[in-house]
């Protein structure tokens, strides 16, 4: 068996897609691109794929990771080639590699990600209000939001998690940069941070917004390609 | 409307349902191609996704030259709020056009619940719901699907309906379509070139006058048009185009696997279903073409499942051989083979053990009645024996779940067929305990439908139960079919009670539909949505209470809704099988060499044909 560490854009009309979604459509893409899959054992077997992180459904990502295992070892580049072939528009796949099988796995690995922010709206902010709001927002030890979990809510603070904030504004374009935990140990949206930046900090809207994650990194913020 | 829309999709519920953009799609030219139709499917994009029909017009549509076909589904309540609050139209999927600037926009008529969604997209389109009211430019509005066969109701709000299967229907419809707009004719010219065209129905070349009782007192028809309208059926299925290249949802859908359709139609002659009708001839395909068909659906969509469709899979000549050819060869692919219609009997459950290397949590019989005598009066050729044979089957070879349908309301129905019902619950579930390795885990599922007479069946006569009926029943049965291992589900009788209005209903109905929705009805297939009181309304609104129709008995000599629409079938053969069903005297499946008479394979001038270029010789002169 070989493992094969893939990395990925999904953007544009993909960006809807949920991350259930995403591993059908990825399977069913590998399956069309004829690589030799390997399965799990078991009566109910599912190709060897695993993820980074999911990807909350209207945010795009320009560098996702995933491995995937096949049966018998194929050429890197040509595993693009025929991935790319048979993904439909909006799933780019853009580099591969093969890596250690005995080697962490992505979801063990990941721990922040980058992401993106911009305005499909015109607002009037000036860049001294957008700064300023930041400030005041990332000055609070405490940014409390309602976590829906099996049963009903519960509170949580997500300031701990946000490791940097910042914004510009370019004329009618709003930036706004974001470093945030993520993966299963600690995960935060980043919806939730525009949307309490839009509560009392700064007059926008979360809707008025299309997010791209940028990046995914390691706890020693590294490349997850870097490590294997 | 991109950046609308984006901020829409931001907030809805699945997104998914609205982007397209999946793999087979097809987005051809929009200035370049002369027809633009739109298939509309009156119901969420899930639920619209499993429907082969629809993969079948998008392959014949987007393979002419001169035609496309791009989809579009109902929106869902949240998404239908958002469009309006935005003054956004419906649009379709692939090229987000408005609706409005298509051609030709058809629906598909799959379930009476849906007729309100239908009216609901016509006005999220900006176009108005009555054909008389549409005006030159305007998209003609076209529907097809089982439906079909009785659209009275809706018959005001559709320029043309297809009778029949659409793969050739469809075709004549374009072309008939390009060449009158090529001459400038004007909408109502085209109506009437249309409407003599084989299969092809248009409510407003055709009159009636109904009694203060709802019955029909005068039908007449326009002299230019055909006074029966006789369905289209294709000769040979081998040979009208199949679609090996369908869209694959990137989102989870109902039927989310390929569906290789093995034959049309159904020889068993259960009294009730309409399906049975409006789908004979039986034409099987050929095990080779299927075969070839599933390799080219393996490649092309990259689904992990076959499921073998038709309306009794189990029945198909070949059965066998063709699963066992599948099985070799995709299984090695880890492709599952699937038969979702089991007949039962050993031989079906036999048949899904071999093909069925995952073991699924269920297996489904439905015996629909309770008692041999009421099986007998609906036709249903299954036995206790057989029933008894196929859940030992299943229980031994490791199913823990067996799922039994019934269907309660049916005519001459007593308490003791209710009883029956109870009855072979628990002797399932006994058989099960028996049986069964996993004890722990047995369960046996009754569910209990409501019969609902439909058109073109021995039992179009005959009246639905009441609601109170109804109700009783359910409860009756609630209270008998419960304890360890037994769990019983049963379906809303106010939806039935709507449905069977609907089914057996005739123009009267079309303003109160109109009613219901203005209230807010939409959705009515779904409970969520689903709201019986503002049909109560609507109903009240004209006279009318909601069973009025559904309750009706007609008599043999009536002039019914749909005698106009004619599935091929012979109304003397109808009436002979209503009242074989009052005798409980049962009718013989033909693929057992003996021809009954229905009278179809004359009618349309198309053999039954089984595999092996077999065939069932009609009798002539069909009773």
């Amino acid at each position: 068996m070989n493992r094969y560490r893939i990395r990925y854009k999904k953007s544009g009309p993909m960006r809807y897609i949920s991350h259930l979604d995403l591993l059908r459509t990825m399977e069913r893409s590998a399956r069309r691109a004829k690589l030799p899959l390997a399965f799990t054992e078991g009566f109910n077997p599912h190709p060897r794929v695993s993820f980074a992180a999911p990807l909350p459904v209207g945010v795009e990502g320009e560098d996702e990771y995933m491995d995937l295992e096949l049966e018998t070892p194929l050429q890197e580049s040509l595993l693009v080639e025929r991935l790319n072939a048979s993904s439909p528009p909006g799933l780019e796949i853009l580099a591969c590699k093969e890596i250690d099988k005995a080697g962490p796995s992505l979801m063990g690995l990941v721990d922040q990600a980058t992401y993106l922010a911009q305005n499909i709206r015109p607002f009037s902010m000036d860049d001294r209000q957008l700064t300023e709001g930041i400030r005041t927002f990332l000055e609070q030890q405490e940014i409390v939001i309602e976590k829906k979990t099996k049963r009903g809510t519960k509170p949580k603070n997500i300031r701990p998690g946000i490791i940097d904030l910042r914004g510009t504004v370019k004329g009618e374009r709003i930036i706004i940069e974001m470093t945030l935990k993520t993966g299963s140990r600690e995960n935060i949206r980043p919806e939730e941070v525009l949307r309490n930046l839009g509560k009392g900090y700064l007059p926008l809207h979360v809707e008025d917004f299309r997010i791209t994650r940028t990046g995914l990194y390691t706890a020693d913020n590294k490349s997850l390609f870097a490590v294997s | 409307m991109e950046q609308i829309l984006e901020r829409i999709l931001a907030t809805v519920e699945k997104p998914a349902r609205y982007v397209g953009n999946e793999w087979n799609s097809v987005r051809k030219n929009w200035d370049e191609t002369e027809i633009k139709m739109a298939f509309a499917f009156p119901d969420v994009y899930e639920v619209g996704m499993s429907h082969l029909g629809m993969q079948i017009l998008y392959k014949i549509v987007n393979d002419r030259q001169d035609t496309l076909m791009e989809r579009v589904f109902a929106p869902w309540v949240d998404m239908e709020e958002k469009m309006r609050e935005a003054g956004l139209p419906l649009f379709s999927l692939e090229s987000r056009r408005p609706l409005g600037d298509f051609d030709i926009i058809g629906f598909t008529l799959q379930y009476e619940m849906s007729f309100t969604n239908i009216l609901n997209m016509l006005d999220l389109a900006g176009l108005p719901l009555r054909s008389e009211k549409r005006k030159g430019d305007m998209p003609l509005v076209i529907a097809g699907g089982p439906c079909g066969f009785n659209p009275e109701p809706i018959a005001p709000f559709i320029d043309a309906f297809v009778l029949g299967e659409g793969e050739e229907a469809i075709n004549s419809i374009l072309d008939v379509y390009r060449e009158n707009r090529r001459q400038n004719r004007t909408r109502r010219e085209i109506l009437s070139v249309l409407a003599g065209v084989e299969g092809i129905y248009v409510p407003s070349f055709y009159h009636f006058e109904y009694n203060a009782d709802g019955t029909v007192k005068k039908f007449r028809h326009d002299g230019s048009v055909p006074p029966v309208i006789k369905k289209r059926a294709v000769v040979d299925m081998d040979k009208v185009p199949f679609p090996t290249s369908p869209i694959v949802p990137h989102t989870d859908v109902v039927h989310d696997r390929i569906m290789l359709e093995v034959m049309r139609g159904c020889t068993r002659g259960c009294r009730f279903c309409q399906a049975g009708t409006i789908y004979r001839p039986v034409r099987e395909k050929d095990p080779e073409k299927l075969l070839e068909q599933a390799r080219e659906l393996v490649c092309n969509t990259g689904w992990e499942e076959i499921s073998l469709t038709s309306l009794s899979s189990s029945d198909y000549s070949a059965v066998r051989e063709l699963t066992g050819r599948l099985v070799d060869k995709h299984g090695p692919e880890k492709i599952n083979v699937a038969l979702p219609s089991l007949r039962a009997d050993a031989f079906s459950v036999e048949l899904a053990k071999e093909v069925q290397k995952v073991r699924r949590s269920s297996l489904t019989f439905a015996p629909e009645a309770g008692t041999q005598r009421l099986r007998d009066v609906i036709n249903k050729g299954v036995t206790e024996e057989n029933l008894m044979e196929a859940v030992t089957a299943a229980f031994s070879a490791g199913w823990s779940l067996v799922k039994l349908y019934f269907m309660i309301g049916l005519p001459t129905e007593t308490e003791e067929d209710l009883e029956g019902i109870v009855r072979l619950a628990k002797k399932v579930l006994a058989v099960g305990r028996e049986v069964s390795r996993s004890k722990g885990r047995l369960r046996v599922t009754v569910s209990a439908s409501s019969f609902v007479p439909k058109s073109h069946t021995p039992f179009q006569w005959e009246p639905q139960n009441s609601l109170e009926e109804l109700q009783r029943k359910q409860s009756f049965l609630k209270q008998r079919i419960k304890g360890k291992g037994l769990v019983f589900n049963w379906h809303e009788g106010e939806v039935s009670l709507l449905e069977g209005d609907l089914a057996r209903g005739n123009r009267n109905l079309a303003p109160v539909l109109e009613r219901a929705w203005s209230l807010g009805c939409r959705f009515d297939g779904w409970s969520e949505c689903f709201d019986f009181s503002k049909w109560e309304r609507a109903f009240q609104d004209f006279d009318l209470k909601p069973g009025d129709y559904a309750g009706r008995c007609y008599r043999h000599e009536d002039i019914l809704p749909w005698d106009h629409l004619d599935a091929g079938i012979s109304k003397k053969y109808l009436i002979k099988e209503h009242s074989k069903a009052m005798e409980g005297s049962p009718t013989a499946d033909c693929r057992g060499g003996k021809c009954p008479g229905c009278g179809i394979c004359t009618s349309l001038e198309i053999n039954t044909s089984l595999v092996g270029g077999k065939t069932i010789e009609p009798v002539q002169d069909s009773l």
